[in-house]
C-alpha cells in the first residue's frame, strides 16, 4: 500500500484568520492526505521544523495580512537552511495579482486565492506530488 | 461551464417557465427548492400569514414599540426620524502620516466616526522593530508605537469634530484608551468633550480572529479595567463592544455567534457586578457587534432578536432595570459576500447588507470597501463605502419612519424563531459553566470549525449561489491594480520610532512602567498608570512587555485535527 500523502497546513506570522486554512485541511484530508494543521502566529523557522520533523510531502501556507512577500521568502530561507527546500510550498490567501508571478519565480508552486474550490486544490497536489514521484 | 450567462439569454422566457413546471427537479433555474434552510438552519416557507406570527395584544407586549422594553422594534422611540445611525469608516494603513490624508479625506467627505485599523504588531503588542513585526507593519492597518504617531494621525482632526472615534484592538484596550485620552490633552480636551468607542472583546480572540497576548483570566481583568475605567470617568464612552462579527465569519453562523458572544459579556458583566458595580451603571457602556452574511431577511430579524434577547437577559439573569441598559446598541460591519472576481458587484452586495442592518435598527454602520478583498482599500472605494450609507441615509425615505418592517409576517416570525435559538444555545453554554468553560474545552471552536466546512460545501455544490463565482461565471482571473502599502513607509515608521525613543525622557519611562508593573502585580485598576506611561511616550511594546512579565503569554491550546 502507498504511504498516505502527508501535507502542513500553517499560518505564519500574525495573522489570525484561519478559516480558509482549516477548511482546507479538511478538504485534503476528506481527500485521504494526513493533515498537520500548525494553528496560528508561526514563525517561518517553526514552519520548516514542523515540516521536517513531520515528514510532509508538501507545504500549504495561507497569509492574509498582506506579508507575504516578506514571509514566504523567509520560509524558503528556512527550508533551504535545514536542506529541506525539496518539499514543495504552495500559498493561499488575499495575495495580489501582481505578487503571483513574483512569488512562482521565487519557487512558491502556486498560489490559490479566495473562491478556489477545495476541489482544484487537491487536483493540483496530487498532480504535482505524481508528477515529482 | 454549463450556465453561462450566454446560455441564459438566448433562452426564451416562454420556454424558461415552460420547462420550469415539467421538470421540477432541475435545479439549473430555479430560485427556490422545496426546502429551503438558511445558514442558521431555519426553515423559510413559502408563505408567512397572520397565523405565523403574534398579532394585536399580544404582538405589543412580545415586540412593543421602538424604544420600549423588550426594544425589538429599536433601541430609540424615534430611530432615525431624527438622526440617522452612526456612519462609520474603518481605516487604516501604513504610517501616520500617509493615513491622515486619508482620514482627512473621509472627514471632508462627511463622515460621523473613525475607527483605525492598525496594523497586526501593534493589536498584539509589538512594537514595529520587533522581530514579530517584519513584514506585518503598517499592513493591516495604521502602525502605532507611541503617542506621537497618535498625533501626527489626528493632526487636522479634533476628536470632538467627529461623533466618535475608535481603534480596533482587544488585547491592548487599557494602552488605547490612554492613546486617546492623552491624544485628547494634546488637543486641548478632556473626556467630556468627546467619545470613544473601542472593541476590546477579548473573549472571542482565543476562538477567532487570533490576537490575544496573555492568558485568559488576565486578560479579562484588562477588559474590564478599561470599562470600569470609563464607567467612573467617561460614562458616555462605549469602552466595551461584544462581538458575534468574527465568531460568525469564522464559521459559528449567526445565531450561534450571537449565543456565544452574549456568553462572553456576560463574563465582563458579572466580573465587574463581582467588584461591586451595579449592572445599571455599567450595561450602558456596552454596546454589541452584529453580523450576518446569508441572508437579508434573517440579517434584519437577527438584529431585532438581539435586541430582545440583550433585554431579556439582562433583566432576568442580571437584574437591570434601567431602559439606558435594556436598550441594546448595535453596530455592524457590511461584508462577507464579497468576491474576487468581478469586484465591482461588491458595491452592490454591500449595500444591499447595509440596508438589511439598517431596517434591522443599527445603532453604529460600517462598510466594508469592494475592493477589500484584493487587499487595503483604494481612496475610491473607501468613499464609496461612506457614500453608499448617506445615499442610503438622505436619498430614499429609509429614515422616514422608525421600524418599517415591524409587524410583517416573515420578519416577525423569523425574529422569534431566531430569539428562541439564540436563548436556547446561551442557555446551553451557560449550563456549561459560561462562555470560559466553553472555550477552554473547545465547545465555541468545534462549533465554528463544524460550521466553516458547511459553508464551504454549501458552495461548492452550489446550495449556496454566488454570482459570477458559481454562477453566470464568465471570469477566471481576479482584476489587478490592489493598493500598493508603499515599502518605505514601513522604514518611515522604524525611524520615528527610534526618534521618539532618543527624544522622550527615558528615566521617566522607566519610572512609569515600574508603575505599570507594581499595579499589573495588585488588584487596582491598570488603566491610570498605563496612562502615565502613555503620556511619557512609552511604547505599546514596552507597556506590553511588562505585562507579559506579569501575566504570561497565552500558549494556544489547538483543538483542531483536520484528520476525523
Amino acid at each position: 500500500m502507498d504511504k498516505r500523502t502527508r501535507i502542513l497546513i500553517g499560518k505564519v506570522g500574525l495573522d489570525g484568520h484561519d478559516v480558509g486554512a482549516r477548511v482546507v485541511a479538511m478538504a485534503l484530508a476528506d481527500a485521504g492526505m494526513e493533515v498537520i494543521y500548525t494553528g496560528v502566529r508561526q514563525t517561518p523557522a517553526q514552519i520548516a521544523h514542523a515540516a521536517i520533523q513531520e515528514g510532509v510531502d508538501l507545504i500549504g501556507i495561507s497569509i492574509l495580512s498582506g506579508s507575504h512577500m516578506t514571509l514566504f521568502p523567509a520560509i524558503m530561507k528556512a527550508l533551504k537552511e535545514n536542506d529541506a527546500d525539496d518539499i514543495p510550498l504552495v500559498a493561499g490567501g488575499i495575495i495580489p495579482t501582481e505578487d503571483i508571478q513574483t512569488l512562482k519565480e521565487m519557487g512558491v508552486k502556486e498560489v490559490f486565492l479566495p473562491e478556489t474550490s477545495t476541489s482544484d486544490i487537491i487536483d493540483f497536489i496530487r498532480n504535482l506530488l505524481e508528477s515529482d514521484a | 461551464m454549463a450556465d453561462s450567462r450566454e446560455g441564459e439569454i438566448k433562452r426564451p422566457e416562454k420556454a424558461l417557465k415552460a420547462k420550469k413546471t415539467t421538470t421540477p427537479d432541475s435545479t439549473e433555474h430555479h430560485n427556490r427548492k422545496d426546502k429551503v434552510v438558511t445558514d442558521t438552519g431555519l426553515e423559510i416557507s413559502r408563505l408567512y400569514t397572520a397565523a405565523d406570527c403574534p398579532q394585536g395584544e399580544a404582538a405589543l407586549a412580545e415586540i412593543g414599540s421602538p424604544g420600549q422594553f423588550p426594544f425589538t422594534r429599536g433601541s430609540a422611540a424615534n430611530m432615525y426620524t431624527d438622526e440617522p445611525w452612526i456612519m462609520r469608516s474603518y481605516s487604516g494603513f501604513g504610517e501616520a502620516s500617509a493615513c491622515n490624508n486619508r482620514y482627512r479625506q473621509l472627514v471632508r467627505q462627511g463622515t460621523d466616526e473613525i475607527v483605525m485599523a492598525v496594523d497586526l504588531p501593534t493589536q498584539v503588542g509589538y512594537d514595529s522593530d520587533h522581530l514579530m513585526a517584519r513584514g506585518e507593519v503598517g499592513k493591516v492597518g495604521v502602525a502605532i508605537d507611541t503617542l506621537r504617531d497618535m498625533e501626527i494621525l489626528f493632526d487636522g482632526i479634533p476628536l470632538n469634530s467627529l461623533k466618535r472615534v475608535s481603534m480596533l484592538g482587544n488585547s491592548f484596550s487599557p494602552t488605547a484608551l490612554s492613546l486617546f485620552i492623552a491624544l485628547g490633552e494634546k488637543q486641548g480636551l478632556t473626556p467630556d468633550d468627546f467619545v470613544v468607542d473601542l472593541q476590546n472583546d477579548i473573549l472571542k480572540e482565543y476562538v477567532a480572529r487570533g490576537t490575544y497576548i496573555y492568558p485568559i483570566r488576565p486578560s479579562i481583568r484588562i477588559t474590564t479595567d478599561t470599562i470600569e475605567y470609563c464607567a467612573l470617568n467617561a460614562k458616555h464612552w462605549y469602552p466595551c463592544t461584544i462581538c458575534t462579527n468574527h465568531i460568525n465569519a469564522a464559521g459559528a453562523g449567526s445565531s450561534y455567534a450571537m449565543a456565544f458572544a452574549l456568553c462572553n459579556g456576560l463574563v465582563y458583566m458579572r466580573h465587574l457586578m463581582e467588584k461591586g458595580h451595579a449592572i445599571d451603571d455599567i450595561a450602558p457602556l456596552f454596546s454589541m457587534f452584529m453580523d450576518e452574511r446569508s441572508d437579508f431577511f434573517v440579517t434584519i430579524a437577527l438584529l431585532r432578536a438581539a435586541r430582545k434577547i440583550w433585554a431579556r437577559v439582562l433583566k432576568e439573569m442580571l437584574g437591570a432595570r434601567s431602559s439606558e441598559s435594556l436598550a441594546l446598541k448595535i453596530t455592524a460591519y457590511s461584508h462577507g459576500g464579497e468576491t474576487l472576481l468581478e469586484p465591482v458587484n461588491n458595491i452592490v452586495r454591500i449595500t444591499l447588507a447595509s440596508l438589511a442592518y439598517v431596517l434591522g435598527g443599527v445603532h453604529s454602520l460600517y462598510n466594508a470597501s469592494y475592493d477589500e478583498v484584493l487587499g487595503t482599500p483604494t481612496e475610491e472605494a473607501s468613499k464609496i463605502a461612506l457614500r453608499t450609507q448617506q445615499i442610503l441615509a438622505y436619498e430614499l425615505g429609509i429614515t422616514n419612519t422608525a421600524d418599517p418592517l415591524g409587524g410583517s409576517y416573515f420578519i416577525e416570525n423569523l425574529t422569534r424563531r431566531i430569539e428562541e435559538d439564540i436563548y436556547t444555545e446561551l442557555t446551553k453554554v451557560e449550563n456549561m459553566g459560561g462562555a470560559i468553560e466553553a472555550i477552554e474545552s473547545g465547545y465555541y471552536q468545534r462549533k465554528i470549525t463544524e460550521g466553516a466546512l458547511k459553508r464551504q460545501k454549501a458552495v461548492e455544490n452550489k446550495e449556496r449561489i454566488i454570482v459570477g463565482v458559481n454562477k453566470f461565471r464568465t471570469e477566471s482571473q481576479a482584476p489587478s491594480g490592489a493598493f500598493r502599502i508603499d515599502p518605505a513607509l514601513e522604514d518611515a515608521q522604524l525611524k520615528r520610532l527610534q526618534k521618539v525613543k532618543q527624544e522622550r525622557n527615558n528615566e521617566v519611562v522607566k519610572e512609569t512602567l515600574s508603575y505599570v508593573r507594581e499595579i499589573a502585580e495588585g488588584e487596582k485598576n491598570l488603566v491610570p498608570a498605563v496612562l502615565e506611561a502613555v503620556r511619557a511616550y512609552a511604547t505599546i511594546g514596552e507597556i506590553s512587555d511588562v505585562l507579559r512579565g506579569v501575566f504570561g503569554e497565552y500558549q494556544a491550546k489547538e483543538f483542531f485535527s483536520a484528520n476525523r
